[in-house]
């Protein structure tokens, strides 16, 4: 099961299969709610490797998250599009898109076992654009 | 022992005993009354797995549920008509059917780990409609 993540906004992040290693999506709503809630949210946590550039590789697009994390309400920019893909025996079993995510949390991990350090990235949908969430799936990779 | 899961609404999901994995029922109650509260509810917990199609077959029908978790409650979709069979011997040990059902919390997660994902739903009965659900079992099914 492999996992791609792309954030658009005013720079393109791309994380493919070798890095990512985990996804979470929730739909967060009231649960002491008598009837349906209009307070509906969504959130994504999105884990994955911090990889080393060898043999000349560029670096991976990490970084960027980082520097999204840290970028202030203020800025427009703060808002991007994000799409993750969730693959397995060649079929998109998911597809989720967010137009307007906006990141909540933003942790990195290193340790001196490891080759490699972690991130976890979790972002939500901007409340009043939870209709442009979409999810898709079930069909072949293209 | 296999749990079967039937939704109607603009739409109609089924899942069958290889993608669910567990469910919990309860009836909400008031745990400070001195005597009967009429303050009733009733909260199904519901626990799969989000399989990738192999060898052509249709995709499952989880990807569904992702969307019924994020209907507005403007919308009457957000209600929809859900039936559990509890089989098993060839016997339906319950039969629990929510005429009107929402949903409350809804997650995926997926790890590069495993071959599939796992959904968990809750959903619950909406509070003045509780005398239209049915609480059945104990019959011979198949």
């Amino acid at each position: 099961m492999g996992f791609t993540l792309k954030v658009e906004g005013s720079t393109t992040i791309e994380l493919g299969t070798t890095s990512i290693t985990g996804v979470k999506v929730r739909t967060d709503i009231p649960q002491d709610s008598n009837a349906r809630s209009t307070d509906l949210g969504s959130t994504v946590v999105v884990t994955g490797k911090i990889l080393t550039a060898v043999d000349g590789d560029p670096f991976d697009g990490t970084k960027q998250l980082g520097l999204w994390a840290l970028v202030p309400a203020e800025n427009s920019d703060c808002y991007r599009k994000v799409t993750v893909e969730v693959i397995a025996a060649s079929q998109v079993v998911r597809k989720y898109t967010y137009p307007n995510a906006f990141v909540v949390d933003y942790k990195e991990t290193y340790g001196d076992v490891e080759g490699i350090g972690t991130f976890t990235l979790i972002l939500k949908q901007k409340k009043d654009k939870m209709a442009q969430v979409t999810v898709e799936g079930g069909y072949s990779v293209g | 022992m296999g749990v079967r899961l039937s939704i109607e609404g603009s739409e109609s999901v089924r899942l069958k005993e290889t993608s669910i994995t567990g469910i919990r029922f309860g009836a909400d109650i008031p745990h400070d009354s001195n005597a009967r509260s009429t303050d009733l509810g009733s909260t199904v917990w519901i626990e799969g797995k989000i399989l990738a199609a192999v060898n052509g077959e249709a995709a499952d029908d989880t990807s569904k549920l992702a969307k019924w978790s994020l209907v507005a409650a403007e919308k009457a979709d957000c209600y929809r008509k859900v039936q559990i069979d509890v089989v098993s011997a060839s016997q339906i040990v319950r039969q629990i059917t929510i005429p009107n059902a929402f949903v409350v919390d809804y997650e995926e997660d997926f790890t590069d780990e495993t071959g599939a994902g796992t959904f968990r739903l809750l959903l619950k009965q909406k509070k003045d409609k509780m005398a239209g659900l049915k609480f059945e079992g104990g019959f011979s099914g198949e």
